[in-house]
Order: C-alpha cells, then structure tokens, then sequence
C-alpha cells in the first residue's frame, strides 16, 4: 500500500485522521469536522514529502499529528518501528529528540523574553545532547551552521530580522540532532529575496545531514523546487501523492491540475487558459459533498463521483491519485 | 437566537441555584446560634429552655438537608419564609426595598452614561490633548475615591455648608415627588460618579480602539463625512464594549449600594442585608443574596443578549 | 527612557513616598495614636499637631501614617495572597484544560457571581470583624481575577509557536508553565496586581467606615471618615485629612497601574487618536501647474514624492505615472514604501506620516488637475470614491463586522448619488453581481463574517467601485487569498480592466508572479525609493536593475538548481546606508555606489532605472 522507497520508511502516517467535533448552535448535536481524514503517508531518510492545499485542508494538523504534538482521532503513527500512541510522557519526551518542528511565524516562534542562545541550548540540556561545559560551544556551532555569528546567542529575537529569525528556530531544531523534522509553512511568512535564503538553507541540511522533512506550504513553486515526493490535499484528504516531477509535471487529479493552473506565473499562461480558473470556493469542513469532496468544484466531475469517495490508487510507480477519471485526464492531457 | 436565550437562561439558573446552596451552607456551618443570638440581650445569657424551644420552632433541630430540601421547596413556590426577628414576611421586605435599590441604580446609570459615552468619545477623538488629559484625569480620580468619601464629601458641600439639599433620608414618591427626588439626587448623583468614571474610560479606549481599525479606514475611503463615519462606524462599534461594562457594573452595584445606601440613609435592599446578616436572620440573608444574584445573573444575560443584537458575529463565535 | 517609562515615574514615586512612610511609622516621631487629649479635642492643626487633633484629641498625622499602615498592610497581604493562588489556578487551567480548567479556574469564577462588595460583607459576618478576616475575605475576592487574567494571558501564549516549539522539544510540561509560560504572562499580572491593591484598599476601607472591618482603637481610613461624619459641623477638616488619604493613595495606585500597562504593553496604547476627525484650518491648496500639455494626458504623474515620519523618510522622490486605461503594479518586499505610496495618494497615511515633498498631479473628469500631495482632508473627501478608491488587502478586517454588505455598499453609492429605496437596493444588488457574488439579493443582507475570504474581497472590490473611480488603488488585495481563490480576484480585476477601459490601476503587490499576470507596466521600489520601471514584459524579461534582476532569480520557478538569494535583510529606516541603498547587498556594488544616490537613467523611452552600472550589469 506504501510505495516503495531505497531505504525503509522512518515514519508511517497510517489512515490517520483527526476529527473537531463541534456543536451546530449550543443545544444542537455534536457535529464531526474532519480535519484530516484517512492520510496514509511515510517518509524515508533523506527525503523531503512536500504537502500542499489550501488553507484549511489539514496540512497543518496533518504536520502536528506526525510529531505527537496532536493526537489522531484514528489511525497511527510509526516513528523508528514504534507506534507514537503506546508511548508514555516521559518515553514520548525522550523520543522527541529525535522529531523536531519549524514554525511558519518567524514572531511567534521564538520566546520574546530569552536569549536565543538559551532558547537552543533548552533542547542541548533537555537530552543532554553535550556535556553541560560544551553547551556554549554547540550553540555557537548550530548557529553558524545557519549562517549565523556566535554572538547572536547572547541577544534576544527582536534584535533579529524575519529571515534570521527563521535561521535561529531551524538551528533549535537542530540541536536535539532530529532525524526527522516538520516545516510548517516556514517561508510563507518571509519576503521573497529572504525566502530563498531560507530556502537553500533548507536544502542543503537535508543533504548534509540526511534528514527526513516534511515540508508543508501552499507556494507550489517552493515545494516543487525543494520536494522530492509532494501529496496535494483537498478538504483532509490526500488526492494525489507521487514522485514531484511526476505530481506537478503531469498531475493525474483535476485538483492538482486547478492548482497548478491557479498559482501565478513569472510566465502568465495565455488568456484562453483562464477557462481552468476553479470556480466557486473550498465547501465548509463541517458539511463535506458526499463521494468526492472535489466534485463540486470539479471541471470533470459527473453522477459517479457523488457515489463514493475514491481510493487512492496507484497511477504509476509510487504515484497515487484519487479520482475515478485520473487515467483520462492524463489521456486528455496527452491529446 | 432563542436557543442562544434559553441555553443562557439554563446556565444562569444552574449558579443561582448555585449560589443559593452556597450561601445556605455557609449560613448553617458557620459557628453561631440564630436561637441563642436572638434571645440573648446585652451579656446576659438566654434561658436554655426557651433557646431550646425556638430552635424547634425554627426547625433548627431537622437535619441539615431535611432543613435545605424544605428551605428549597419554599423558594421555588416563590415562599422565602418568615424572617426570625419579627415574623415579616421576607419577601414582602424585599419586594419593599428593592425598588428603592434599583431606583437609585437606575438613575446613576442614566446620568452616568448620558455624560460619560460623550465625554469618553470626545476625550478620545481629542487624544492625547489637554482636554483629553483633563477628562482622563477627572476620571480617574472619580475612580479612585470610594463611594462614602464622596458620599460623606457631598454631604459636607451640599447639606452642611451649602445648606441646599437634605443629607439623607426616604420619602415615598407617592407621598411627596418633588422631596423624593430631592432625596434621590445625591445618593444617584454619588454612585453616577463612579459609575461615570469607568464609562468615561471605557468609551474612551474603546473609540480610540475602534479608530485604529480598517473599517474606518474604508469608510473614510469610501468619502463619507465625519459625522455618518462617527456615527455608523465609530461609536456603534465602540459601545458594544462600553455596554457590557455598564451591565456589569450596574450588577456589581445591586448589592454594592450599601455604603451609599448608609451614607444617606436610604433604607434599600442593601442596608435591610446588613442588618440581617448582623442578626444572623436566615431566611432574611437568604431571600436577598438570592434575589441579589438572580438580578445580578439576570443583567449579565441581559448584557450578553444585547450585546448579540448589536454584534451579528457572536452568534457564530458560540455556535 | 521612553515616554511610557517616564510617565511611571510620577505615580512610581508617590507610591514608593507612601510605602516607605507607613514603613517606617514605627521609627518616625509620631505621637502615640491612641494618646487621648480630651481638653484639646478637635483643636485645629498646629505646631505640635500638624494636621490637628481628632474627637479624642488624638493627634491626626499619627493616626493617618498608621491608619495607612494597617490599610496598605490588608491590602497587599491579599493582593499577594490572591495572586500566589490565582496565578496558580490560573495558569494550571489555561495550560491543561479540560478537567484541571474545570476544577480550578471555573470553580473560582463562581466567586464572581456574588456582587463583591455582598461576598466580602459575608466572609467578614461570618468570622467577625478584624485584620486578618479582611485579608481573608479580599484573597476569596480576587483570586477568580487573577485566575481569570493569567488563564487568558495562559491560553493565548499556550497557543504561540515558541510554547509548540518547547513541547516538541520534549520538555517537562511544568518547565514549560514556569519557565517559558510564566514570564510572558507577567505583564498582565502585574497589572492585576496594582489594580487589586487599589481595589482592595476601597473595600477595606468601605467595611472599616461600616464597623466591620479594621477593629477599633487601631486606626484605619474608614473608621476615621467615619468618626468626622459625626463631628462634621464642629471640624469639617477631620473628614478631609483622611479622604484626601485615602483616595489620594488609591488615585496613586490606580495612575501606576494604567502606566504599567501602557509601559509594558505599548501596543495596547493607541496613540494620537484621529488627526481626521478634528477640524483643521489649512491654507487653500495651491492651483497646480501642468508641465506642457503633452498628447496623452496621464491621469496620474507623481514627481518626487517624499513620505516621512517626524523626520525620517520612508519613501523618498518617488517617480510614478499611470494612464487612464493602465493596470501599473507597484512592487516591493516589507519595508519598500509601497502600500505607503498608496495610502497618500488617497489622503488615507496613518495619522504619524505625512507627506514631506514633491508632487502627485491627477487629472480629474473635469477642471484642471489636483496637487494630492497639497490636499487637506476636506478636499481629498470629494474625490474618494468617485475619482479614486481603494480596494485593502484584508477584507475581514476591511469591511465592518456590524453592518449588513448591503448597506456598505449603499453607503458608499449614497456618498456621491441620492437613491431611493428600491432604485439603491436595484444598483447594489447590480454592483454585487458584477464582482461576482453569487445570489446577490440574498448575500446583500448577509453580514460580512457569512461570508467566505473570497466574497469578502469581491464585497470590499464592490464597495470600491460603486462610484466607478477613474482611478483605482488595489493593495495587496489578493495576498491573504488562497490560490485558486486569487486567481477568480485576479480574473475579476482583468474582467474590470475590460470593462472599463478608462480606469486607470495601481496594483500594489509583493509578488512578482502576480505583477506578470495582471500589470502592463511596473514600478519596482526598494528601501522606499523607485529602483526601476518599465513595461512589464521588458522588464522581466530583461531587467536593468541588479535588485530587479535578484528578485525575479530569487523566484523559485524554473529549474535553477539553487536559488538566488539575496544576502542580507532590507535596511531599517534608521540606518539607511548612503549612496545607493541596495549597493551593501549588490553582488556588483563599486566603491562608487556608496558614495552617492545613482541619479534616473533612460536605458530606452518607455524604461528607467537608478544604476550607477546598469549599463555593465544588466
């Protein structure tokens, strides 16, 4: 069910899903709203699964869940062979050494009262990553890492620009020496020439370090430029879930297609193109159309589509798509 | 909507009942006999029989829930009891004085906000002024200085110095309206001062909050005239706070009126509370610390469902 | 120091001048409080007895110190109790939720069902009168206060990234509550703290004038106020020396505690109100002067315009002209002085900033053209709207929350037309059409949280062409938006484009992408100055700005294994650095670049650039 990787997977996301139940007025029944729903995922060493959707389609709980940071309503998650939920706190602490978070806010994620030095040695003392005598030096050493002098431990985040603040929440990351970190969105709040910075930052960790990421935007050009594999989400569900090339190079799900026609271009696509333009808005997480979430808003979408919701199937070698009409759209495509 | 009503109205009465089951506990559980006390005069201890006799008739004697369940049942068929001082009915008694109470409430809330909602708006129109900085000042100072100083001060001024206006006292409206409202002025013009202050404060921050937004932007955007963006978009965004701490505050002031109420001898709802409490007379203390959180709990619901009218986003925000 | 320290130094030294007084009542040589002096009673002040003598022939000064000894001993014992107890609850709740919210802070609000003065009046009854049951009965008041303050300031830090950051990291929960959650709520508590002593000192001194609290012969306010009431015609001064005290001491607190909150909290003070609202008397805005008529009349041409606040400029000599019928994007990372650009063009700067130099001509539908750079707010009123409107980028925030979308945009049609009833509704519901909101006579009623982000965009684009403006300022209006979202915005404002083809459009954006897809022309600003501009075809294509030529490269479109990245941050107005203000992040910076500004340079008609070395680089 999981595609094949080189290596074995390092954490298994299995049908996880994440529900808010909500009353519908005060007296009124609880209401299921599902924030994410039936993700099945895994991501190797060395590998970077870039997941993208709109605002509200459980990326960001998908990112939470996959940490331990939020607890799934179903489904399980693996980290290293070990199912996150059989853990107790302390166990659960000790493993998060090893899982590491990088917020998207580069404000709000950073402690305004502490030092930076003392916000990255908390996870160096935390799991006695060095001895207390080398703390000082491990900091220095994360922070030029990131591209930072020694001396910005000693100062506190708001002497920091957006970008350096990024930099210095990547090297807490570091600290612990993680084997799998979770970006969440963490350039969107970032200018574009200082995006970038980030951006290769982000790179090149990923290949001296051998990390696994998941890497959540909605800046399709970002993740197509950092991502080996990508899964595109609709309403918490994955539609579609391949090689990056593969996913945005000859997308097999009309939503992919949508988003991709959507995101503007340095390149504007000729004005015949915006006839692809989706129409109507994302329907409400508490009321999801029957079948097919997308089919509402879905250029292909006929009577079959509302019957049930389709399974993810194989498209291609570790490509996936949920879309009864994905061969055709690909057959389209090639016409 | 209604259901938004009827929920709050379910809650409110769970801390009623609340309420009252705590003030009973505590009236039963602390040390002190009603019996004893009332019999007893000056140092001379009370004749043991004749202690033993009232608290039979007091049902003193029942087990403390027989005594709770029959203390319950009186009060939800709207009976709260005889009081044990002089036999009066407690209800009666209350019914009497609240009025009173709510009277002078009523009257400062007028005044207070009368003046204070403008005074607040200009105050933050002119912020950072000197009239903005006279205004914040008389204010706080307002603020500051508790009830019976202004009471007793005014009372200074106005009586004793001034010599025109009665130091305190009660006249039914119905026997003399003009003496009444006499009486009435100081007491409501002394609780409007406080009240005054924090609406002056409020309003105030509110405005200047309210400016900062982009709606005003847009609407200045839009060319509209000082006057409709004051208006429209200004201070009817602006008083859904102010009104909340009105109604707050005016709950506050239903059982907060009894220093004034001392000061000038106005015999409401809040002086009968003391003297009960003093007595140790329970179905007095109860009857009115009941009454005074059903108003109390009654005018926060109130705050929140005007509050609902004015705000069409806090129906969602609950659902 | 700034100004909000400062102004904590007045009421901060009063207080510590109080504090330290009833400290040290013991050594000072105050006469004994309860020393009677029955021939001397009521003696009017004197050497001896400064502030006089009271009923008994006490002397006053003593009793006053230590009267305040024993209220400010009550008042802060509580204070400090309820705070230990609150903040403990308080944080408990706001951190873990559920059940502990339940137990802890819910069960202290019950508290606050009982009006507070009947609850301490209760307490007081019950355990008799004295010092210690007042401070009793005050920590039973105001521990819901601050479990409540410290669970809000709780629940809104537990949700910040930085307390996420400390629970992925694996550390214990209640080092997070102490170390990383505790001192973040502190501004709040502190607060609290001197809002309770002010509160504090009024109910105690209120029990104590009733006879229920502080116990006699030891002196306190209340009892004192008390005791002149009845002494009120024979010395009126007694009453005075203890009020004067008492709220005197409590105005102190109470000062101390609104300056705290706008010292340690300077977002919460919004200053200056609205320089707007207040009318001005302004000199007649001078008649403007065209430069030879040339043969298609821009509708807009701005010459040097300089916006600064106090005396630091954040958008210096800006250069920018649009013509009717002409979508011009203006672009720029945070700090660029674009969206500033926009706002003065309507008269609309944030009350702090004005604009400094140069001049913005726009041609009007009739009469000569307007120096905006010259208008007062009168002036810029008959032209908003109807000549120029402005769409904002968060509509939520944009359109107000209590009013139907309807009557906004009623509002804004009934600015520059008289409509009737029935004719309004007619030309709203056929605005509301136009920019594409689905069954518009029913949304027309909806308020705007009904709405979804995109039909409140379409709502706010509505409202801002209701008047059909010949010039329309949108600014960011597509950033908040989702993709396939932006891109119906961005197809509505290509569909307004041909539909009125006079209007002329700055778009105001940050992304490079968007310009390509909506603009004809480019303005590029950087570090508040115009950098570049050209017609957007030719500048992305062959930009002649080394800032230009990074940004596009910085986009990570194409297949370029490795971003270009620009080094550095954007400077801060305070240290613009001189010369060229991009030359410290330039990879082709010369020693000439930071000597002086680069003058405009014309690489063709249509283009401009401001580079010493375009002519090498680009």
């Amino acid at each position: 069910m999981i595609q094949d990787t080189p290596t074995a997977p390092l954490v298994i996301a299995d049908r996880l899903g994440r529900n808010y139940p909500t009353r519908q007025g005060l007296l009124g029944q609880k209401h299921d709203v599902w924030a994410v729903r039936d993700v099945s995922l895994s991501i190797a060493k060395g590998e970077t699964v870039g997941i993208v959707g709109e605002s509200g389609c459980g990326k960001s709980t998908l990112g939470r869940m996959m940490l331990g940071l939020e607890t799934p309503s179903t489904g399980s998650v693996s980290f290293d062979g070990r199912d996150l939920s059989t853990l107790g706190g302390a166990e659960r602490r000790q493993l998060s050494r090893r899982m590491q978070m990088v917020f998207q806010d580069p404000f709000g994620s950073l402690d305004p009262r502490r030092s930076v030095g003392a916000q990255i040695a908390d996870g160096l003392k935390t799991h006695k990553i060095v001895p207390a005598s080398e703390v000082k030096a491990e900091v220095a050493r994360l922070l030029e890492q990131v591209g930072l002098p020694a001396s910005a431990a000693q100062r506190r985040p708001h002497e920091f620009s957006g970008g350096q603040r990024q930099r210095i929440a990547v090297a807490r990351a570091l600290s612990t020496r993680p084997d799998f970190i979770v970006a969440d969105e963490p350039v969107s709040a970032l200018d574009v020439s200082i995006q970038a910075q980030v951006v290769n930052l982000l790179m090149d960790l990923r290949r001296d370090l051998d990390l696994a990421m998941l890497f959540i935007s909605h800046d399709l050009h970002v993740v197509r430029h950092l991502c080996t594999r990508i899964a595109v989400m609709y309403l918490g569900r994955i539609v579609e879930e391949g090689p990056a090339e593969q996913v945005f190079g000859s997308p097999a799900h009309p939503y992919t297609r949508a988003l991709l026609a959507a995101t503007p271009s340095l390149h504007p696509k000729p004005a015949d193109d915006t006839g692809r333009i989706l129409k109507g808005e994302l329907p409400s997480p508490a009321s999801p159309p029957s079948g097919c979430a997308f089919r509402t808003r879905c250029p292909l979408a006929e009577d079959a589509c509302a019957a049930a919701v389709p399974a993810l199937d194989p498209v291609g070698t570790g490509w996936r798509a949920a879309c009864i009409k994905a061969g055709r759209v690909n057959a389209e495509d090639a016409a | 909507m209604l259901r938004y009503i009827a929920l709050r109205s379910l809650v409110a009465l769970f801390l009623v009942w609340v309420v009252v089951t705590v003030v009973f506990l505590l009236l039963h559980l602390i040390p002190g006999d009603p019996a004893e006390l009332l019999l007893s005069t000056g140092n001379i201890a009370a004749d043991p029989a004749a202690v033993a006799a009232l608290r039979e008739k007091m049902g003193l004697n029942e087990p403390l829930w027989q005594q709770y369940i029959s203390h319950m049942a009186g009060v939800l068929s709207g009976d709260l009891g005889a009081s044990f001082r002089d036999g009066a009915s407690v209800i009666e008694q209350i019914a009497l004085r609240l009025p009173r109470t709510l009277e002078v409430i009523l009257a400062a809330a007028l005044i207070a906000t009368g003046i204070g909602v403008p005074l607040g708006t200009f105050a933050a129109i002119r912020a950072d002024g000197k009239a903005d900085a006279a205004i914040s000042f008389f204010a706080s100072a307002a603020l500051s200085t508790p009830v019976f100083v202004v009471g007793s001060v005014v009372i200074l001024i106005f009586a004793q110095q001034l010599k025109i206006l009665p130091a305190g006292g009660f006249v039914d409206f119905s026997e003399d309206p003009v003496e009444h409202l006499k009486l009435l002025l100081l007491p409501a013009g002394t609780v409007a001062l406080a009240l005054l202050a924090v609406i002056i404060r409020m309003s105030r921050a509110s405005v200047l909050e309210v400016l900062q937004r982009d709606y005003v932007r847009t609407a200045r955007a839009k060319g509209l005239s000082r006057g409709p963006i004051l208006r429209r978009h200004v201070v009817r965004n602006a008083l859904i706070p102010v009104l909340t701490v009105l109604g707050l505050e005016m709950g506050t002031l239903i059982g907060g009126t009894v220093l004034v109420e001392f000061v000038f001898n106005w015999p409401g709802l809040s002086g009968y509370l003391v003297s009960a409490v003093d007595a140790r007379d329970y179905p007095e203390v109860v009857g009115i610390v009941m009454t005074i959180s059903v108003l109390f709990v009654f005018l926060n619901l109130v705050v929140d469902v005007v509050n609902a009218l004015f705000d069409p986003r806090i129906s969602l925000v609950t659902s | 120091m700034s100004r909000a320290t400062r102004r904590l130094i007045l009421p901060g030294a009063i207080a510590a001048v109080i504090v330290a007084l009833v400290l040290l009542a013991p050594v000072l040589p105050l006469d004994d409080v309860r020393g009677m002096d029955i021939p001397h009673r009521f003696a009017p002040p004197s050497a001896a007895h400064w502030l006089g003598q009271d009923e008994f022939g006490r002397d006053v000064l003593a009793r006053l110190i230590w009267g305040g000894r024993a209220s400010l001993f009550i008042a802060f014992g509580s204070a400090l109790a309820a705070a230990v107890i609150g903040t403990t609850l308080g944080l408990l709740g706001g951190y873990f939720r559920g059940v502990v919210e339940l137990l802890t802070v819910r069960a202290a609000e019950i508290i606050l069902c009982l009006p507070p003065l009947l609850l301490a009046l209760l307490v007081v009854t019950i355990l008799g009168a004295g010092t210690w049951p007042l401070i009793l009965a005050l920590t039973i008041l105001y521990t819901p206060n601050y479990a409540r303050v410290v669970y809000a300031a709780t629940q809104q830090v537990r949700g910040l990234d930085f307390v996420t950051a400390q629970r992925a990291m694996g550390t214990h929960p209640l080092v997070i509550l102490i170390r990383t959650i505790l001192p973040n709520v502190l501004p709040p508590l502190l607060v609290q703290a001197s809002l309770v002593v002010a509160s504090a000192m009024v109910i105690e001194s209120g029990l104590s004038f009733l006879g229920l609290g502080v116990v006699p012969p030891t002196p306190s306010w209340g009892l004192m106020i008390r005791a002149a009431r009845g002494a009120m015609e024979v010395a009126p001064l007694l009453l005075v020396w203890p009020s004067l005290a008492l709220a005197g001491t409590i105005l102190t607190f109470n000062l101390l505690c609104d300056r705290l909150q706008s010292a340690l909290d300077p977002r919460s003070v919004t200053a200056g109100g609205a320089l707007w609202l207040r009318p001005r008397a302004r000199s007649a805005s001078k008649p403007a002067t065209r430069p030879a008529a040339s043969e298609e009349a821009p509708l807009l041409e701005i010459e040097g315009l300089s916006i600064a606040v106090n005396d630091l400029e954040l958008v210096r000599r800006v250069t920018l002209s649009v013509r009717p019928g002409e979508t011009m994007a203006l672009v720029g990372e945070s700090g660029s002085g674009k969206t500033l650009t926009g706002l003065a063009l309507t008269g609309l700067l944030p009350d702090t900033l004005r604009v400094t130099g140069g001049t913005a001509l726009y041609t009007p539908r009739e009469g000569a053209p307007i120096d905006l750079a010259q208008l007062d707010e009168e002036a810029f009123r008959a032209l908003r709207g109807t000549e120029i409107s402005m769409v904002f980028q968060d509509a939520a925030a944009a359109l107000n929350p209590v009013l139907r979308i309807g009557d906004q945009v009623a509002e804004a049609i009934r600015v520059h037309h008289a409509l009737d009833g029935a004719a309004m509704q007619a030309r709203v519901v056929e605005l509301l059409r136009h920019v594409g909101i689905p069954d518009p006579e029913r949304r027309a009623r909806a308020y705007p949280h009904e709405l979804s982000g995109g039909q409140r965009q379409r709502a706010m684009i509505a409202v801002a062409i209701a008047n059909n403006p010949r010039l329309l300022i949108a600014d960011e209006p597509t950033t908040a938006l989702d993709p396939t979202i932006q891109a119906q915005i961005l197809q509505l404002f290509a569909q307004l484009k041909r539909d009125t083809p006079g209007m002329g459009m700055i778009f105001v954006t940050h992304d490079l992408a968007v310009v390509a897809e909506i603009a004809d022309r480019v303005t590029v600003m950087y570090a508040g100055e115009v950098v570049e501009e050209g017609p957007v075809t030719e500048v992305f294509a062959r930009p002649r700005h080394p800032y230009t030529a990074a940004l596009i490269a910085s986009v990570p479109e194409g297949g370029a294994e490795r971003l270009v990245a620009i080094p550095g941050a954007v400077p801060s107005p305070h240290k613009m650095p001189s010369g060229c203000r991009f030359a410290p992040r330039c990879t082709h910076a010369k020693p000439v670049c930071t000597q002086s500004a680069p003058r405009r340079s014309h690489p063709s008609d249509t283009r401009l650039t401001r580079c010493f070395r375009w002519e090498e680089v680009t």
